[in-house]
């Protein structure tokens, strides 16, 4: 199982100030694994995400990314990033760019792809996430779940080898959700390794490989969907599904 | 009824007489391209100051921070007109600059629209040293009005950080920006004027001239409806612009602040100035939030 991980984190610490957020974390994702971590909000989880890709900078323990120690200071953290996709909750998409500019720009500055050929996998990518109509509108002018499909596939059009999700549907309109689930869950099933943190129960328990249980910054529990859900054995995990169902 | 009618002309003969406007016209007009070119150019120098400035007061050392924040709280804490009399007399005094006009004599020559390179050089240098200024904090608020989430969407798709800049943040700030930089324009370009009192030949000064020789005010009003001409049109801009600004934001998903109008011209314009774009973390500062 190991020798296929894509994400391994040892004792992962993380303080804000006097405030720490994560108090020793041990992840392994496994290639084409589906890890949704699950837990209260103020639990660590968006955290223990945002330092995959350092975009926290870990107190202490390690990230690796492959063959990377994340959190080394000489590691070159663009050449990482690069092949670690992320989604966020706000989307940030670029609102000076169409949805296909949103897509191209960091192909062609990052991968150094020429016009062309970030031209034809960003409508790829675009289509792929149902978008082909969309590919020449801004970002204002498209809905949060088409917002959010545009940043997905902005992510992917960089052929990373995981695909961070912080939250990716908490800002949207319930009746958009699903769109944004539905491409998510499709990733999933074309072999993506996925690390999910969510709110929606439905889509842990049909699409986790695994689920993971957070709570004041440590793992609690984790396990196969069925074995957290049906047969939560700490009790501060039943008391969250029992507080969300 | 008399007394009132009697008065209304004396005012019309005082301020509004068409045959002393009329000579004076051709004096202001052939100055007006002095005042144009003086206030462009100087602006356009101080944009790159501008923005160096902005940068260094973004930076995470004290050492590269302090020198521009005390050269932005000095520059807008003190009168323009003072920065005027320093550098057009002071400047002159400095060995280096005596040894400049000794070596190219051709600077003294008449340059343009008759008059010589060294007054211009003067104008630029100390128009757009001060308004580099109030452009470093123009531009300071706009980078920084652009949601955090941008830089982050940026890195996490393998962008370095001058990358992020260039390609992410700066277009988004240029947009924002550009109405509090043209009304930033419309100050500098009424500030011409203050160059009028160290001797530059630009609309106000030959005006002066006129009303000096003619005891008449009427050529004032000539210089004033050029100021108008161009300060009116930019000032429509900007309004057009941030309108066209209001409609286009409000994607990328993050929230961005409620409002970043620049100020219309007027008294108050000043005093709002460069306070247009919502700033985050800065305390208001005496010095800096004040009238220039």
């Amino acid at each position: 199982m190991s020798d296929q991980a894509i994400v391994r984190i040892n004792d992962l610490r993380k303080s804000f100030g006097d405030l720490e957020v994560l108090k020793g974390v041990d992840l392994e994702v496994t290639k084409g694994e589906v890890v949704v971590i699950l837990g209260p909000s103020g639990s660590g989880k968006s955290t223990l995400l945002r330092c995959v890709n350092r975009l926290e900078e870990p107190t202490g323990g390690e990230v690796w990314f492959e063959d990377t120690l994340v959190n080394d200071k000489k590691t070159d953290i663009n050449k990482v990033r690069e092949r670690i996709g992320m989604v966020f909750q706000s989307f940030n998409l670029f609102p000076h760019l169409t949805a296909k500019g949103n897509v191209m720009l960091a192909q062609q500055k990052v991968l150094k792809r020429d016009k062309a050929t970030a031209a034809e996998v960003a409508v790829r990518q675009l289509t792929r996430v149902g978008l082909a109509d969309k590919i020449d509108y801004y970002p204002a002018q498209l809905s949060g779940g088409q917002q959010q499909r545009v940043a997905i596939a902005r992510a992917l059009a960089m052929d990373p080898h995981v695909m961070l999700f912080d939250e990716a549907t908490s800002a949207l309109d319930p009746e958009l959700v699903r769109g944004v689930l539905d491409v998510m869950r499709s990733l999933a099933k074309a072999g993506m390794t996925m690390m999910v943190v969510t709110h929606e129960m439905g889509f842990a328990r049909d699409v986790a490989d695994r689920v993971v249980f957070m709570d004041e910054g440590v793992i609690v529990e984790q396990g196969t969907p069925s074995e957290v859900f049906d047969n939560p054995k700490s009790e501060r995990t039943k008391d969250f599904l029992g507080h969300i169902a | 009824m008399d007394a009132l009618l009697e008065s209304l002309t004396t005012i019309g003969r005082i301020f509004f007489d068409v045959e002393k406007m009329s000579q004076a016209l051709p004096i202001v007009l052939s100055a007006f391209p002095v005042s144009v070119f003086i206030g462009v150019v100087s602006f356009v120098l101080a944009i790159p100051g501008g923005l160096l400035l902005a940068f260094m007061k973004m930076a995470r050392t004290r050492v590269v921070r302090w020198p521009a924040t005390f050269y932005v709280d000095v520059v807008r804490g003190t009168p323009l007109f003072l920065q005027i009399l320093i550098v057009y007399f002071g400047l002159t005094l400095l060995p280096f600059y005596q040894t400049l006009i000794r070596e190219v004599p051709q600077l003294k020559q008449p340059f343009l629209f008759g008059i010589d390179f060294t007054i211009y050089l003067r104008a630029f240098f100390v128009l757009s040293f001060n308004s580099a200024a109030y452009m470093a904090e123009i531009f300071r608020a706009g980078i920084q009005s652009i949601p955090k989430g941008q830089m982050e969407a940026a890195r996490s798709l393998g962008m370095s950080t001058p990358q992020a800049m260039a390609f992410v943040i700066i277009p988004q700030t240029v947009r924002r920006i550009l109405p509090t930089l043209m009304s930033e324009f419309i100050l500098l370009f009424k500030d011409t004027a203050l160059l009028a009192a160290v001797g530059v030949a630009e609309m106000t000064l030959r005006s002066r001239e006129f009303v000096a020789s003619t005891f008449n005010q009427s050529a004032y009003m000539v210089a004033a409806a050029f100021y108008l001409l161009v300060t009116i049109p930019l000032g429509r801009l900007v309004g057009r612009l941030e309108d066209k600004l209001a409609e286009s934001e409000g994607g990328g998903g993050a929230k961005r602040p409620p409002t970043l109008l620049a100020p219309e011209i007027d008294a108050e314009h000043v005093v709002a100035h460069s306070e247009g774009i919502p700033t985050t973390g800065s305390s208001p500062n005496p010095i800096t939030g004040g009238p220039r």
